[in-house]
């Protein structure tokens, strides 16, 4: 059904990013006001569609459009809002509204500059997700990539330039590889709607669909730092200040996951992939990157970069358990995808919090730092515990379905790697929390180090800890709460047709 | 056929720029070989000898080039150069920062 709704999850963000600066020339203290607003509007517009529409995503039939500029699918662009969307533009909706007011808490210089590239960030997600068209999805990917770089580059040191000029070379190489597979598939079938490429794809002779989805594979695996092109992720994520690095590790890498779901399930077959053998070559790949990510977790010694290799490794679980493309696999990967968002970012928002009272962001420097911080302290050793995999975090959840999804298919290789990924995960985490928990007298040393948040307000940031904290184990024991959203997701994914005849049909 | 066998040589030359040069000022030059390379390639794609697009009502009867690869690398484009001048600034910025451009010289770049 068409509903102008789903483009206010664009034009909010979208709208503060712009009025920031005009707001900014009345006077300053409009700012924050304006940020904490457009993050609970967004909030909850993107509730009241779940609300609204509940009994369509309850029969599975949930689809919203909405043609810019009254143009029908096949020729305008159009948006499109399935259950997959919804499932991930809430994820986005959540995030934006506790990043924004961790970023309240949290950041004291050059506020201005970065609220805008922030809610641009948040416009390019949600455009990513709702778009219906390959073309203004690869603009939007770049978008993305154009509004996070800066951020990575935020803190205005030599580390952090490198860190996204490093951040932006992968990034535009694998916009370039998408870019061709666009052009591939425009000069191949003619159109560039996401449903009528699905309808069509199958009629392409074999080498000209292999030679595209080797284009996209590529794109993917740049843009999801799975093994071979890793290499920007652990600096980028590790060279920024703790809100971003709550952005990119725990959400923009979910927006990479969603773009990896529609392109290669929805908008191309799956099964042509499987029938090449690429499916199996996926899943070993991602298999390998899952156990690396873990095992270069070991020497890391600054704590972000711990985070961020992790990171490495999870995402790397995710792809491998959707690629088995079994239900299990998915059922396992999307809760994955829930749980390591709250989980990362519980972690992240955390280290910024213990990060002001340390001079480095190195293991020698946080000894006795969580003696001092109890109250943080707590949440992050919860989340960790999390990641590792013990209940009744949700990561334990997850990683049980992810582990029964790899022995239905008799897959034994990939049961022992995520096995082996938490136990691996028990020494890296517990190196850090047995170093936090040292009683040792350093003294208060806030101030050893260029602090960048000056106007640090503790309650607002150790609030949202706790949110991200509290929401990991709360989920954790209601797990059963996701299987409605996640079987009308997995029923979006195994079923393209769905897509199709609605787009080009109603 | 000419045109892909130009496109292959151009991509292959801006990919070999930014894998094999050590400063970074070649390497973007090469980011831009390898955009300049598609976007040659799509505008010979698609011209299939027919009028230049926008169809006019003096030229009903005649078939015209297909007019959307031309948007799409306007777009192109834009991002391009918008990339690239984002991309110049962050080597600027390094360079006051008292960092070098030389890839040799910077700390834990292949870590």
């Amino acid at each position: 059904m068409i509903s102008s709704n789903i483009f206010l999850l664009i034009l909010i963000p979208l709208t503060t990013a712009f009025l920031i600066p005009l707001l900014d020339l009345l006077h300053i203290k409009y700012r924050k006001i304006l940020v904490g607003i457009a993050g609970i509007l967004e909030f909850t517009v993107s509730f009241s569609i779940i609300f609204t529409n509940f009994e369509f995503l309850k029969k599975g039939t949930l689809f919203l459009t909405y043609n810019l500029g009254g143009w029908s699918p096949p020729f305008g662009i159009n948006l499109v809002l399935d259950s997959l969307g919804l499932f991930f533009s809430t994820l986005v909706s959540v995030a934006l509204l506790l990043i924004t007011v961790y970023s309240i808490g949290f950041i004291g210089h050059h506020e201005g500059k970065y609220y805008v590239l922030l809610f641009l960030a948040f416009a390019a997600m949600q455009g990513v997700i709702l778009t219906g068209d390959i073309f203004n999805l690869y603009v939007f990917i770049e978008l993305l990539t154009l509004t996070s770089a800066p951020l990575v580059a935020f803190k205005r040191n030599r580390n952090s330039t490198e860190a996204s000029i490093k951040y932006m070379f992968y990034g535009i190489i694998g916009g370039l590889c998408f870019f061709i597979g666009v052009i591939l598939i425009y000069f191949s079938l003619g159109t560039l709607n996401m449903a009528e490429i699905s309808s069509h794809f199958t009629e392409l002779n074999t080498r000209m669909q292999l030679i595209i989805i080797t284009f996209f594979l590529l794109s993917m695996l740049i843009k999801l730092g799975i093994f071979p092109f890793h290499f920007w992720l652990p600096k980028a994520h590790s060279a920024c200040p703790s809100s971003i690095s709550t952005l990119l590790s725990g959400l923009l890498l979910k927006i990479y996951i969603y773009i990896f779901i529609r392109i290669f399930w929805i908008v191309l077959d799956y099964n042509v992939i499987q029938e090449i053998g690429l499916a199996d070559f996926i899943v070993y790949l991602s298999l390998t990157s899952c156990l690396l990510g873990h095992i270069f977790a070991l020497q890391a010694d600054d704590i972000k970069r711990m985070l961020a290799f992790s990171t490495i490794g999870h995402i790397s679980m995710i792809v491998a358990a959707l690629a088995l493309n079994t239900e299990a696999g998915f059922y396992g990967g999307l809760l994955h995808v829930i749980s390591h968002f709250l989980m990362k970012s519980a972690l992240f928002t955390g280290t910024g919090y213990l990060l002001q009272y340390t001079p480095s962001h190195n293991i020698k420097d946080l000894k006795g730092v969580g003696y001092k911080n109890k109250n943080i302290f707590i949440s992050f050793v919860t989340a960790s515990l999390g990641m590792i995999g013990i209940p009744p975090v949700i990561g334990f959840i997850s990683k049980w379905y992810i582990l029964l999804a790899f022995l239905e298919v008799n897959n034994h290789i990939g049961a022992t790697i995520v096995i082996l990924g938490s136990l691996t995960a028990v020494v890296y985490y517990f190196r850090f929390i047995t170093a936090g928990y040292e009683r040792t007298e350093v003294g208060t040393s806030k101030k050893e180090r260029h602090v960048l948040s000056v106007f640090y307000r503790e309650k607002i940031v150790t609030m949202i800890v706790y949110i991200f904290t509290f929401m990991a184990v709360i989920t954790g024991v209601s797990f059963k709460l996701f299987d409605l959203p996640l079987k009308a997701v997995i029923d979006v994914i195994t079923n393209p047709a769905y897509y199709i005849n609605y787009v080009l049909g109603g | 056929m000419i045109y892909n066998i130009v496109f292959v040589i151009l991509f292959i030359l801006g990919l070999y720029t930014v894998l094999v040069k050590k400063s970074m000022i070649k390497m973007v030059i090469g980011l831009n070989i390898m955009e300049s390379a598609i976007f040659f390639w799509v505008i010979s794609l698609s011209n299939t000898g027919n009028l230049i697009p926008i169809l006019q009502t003096y030229m009903e009867e005649k078939a015209v080039n297909d007019p959307v690869p031309q948007a799409l690398i306007l777009t192109g484009i834009v991002i391009g150069a918008s990339t690239t001048a984002f991309l110049l600034t962050l080597i600027i910025e390094l360079k006051k920062l008292g960092g070098s451009i030389n890839l040799d010289h910077i700390k834990g770049l292949s870590e």
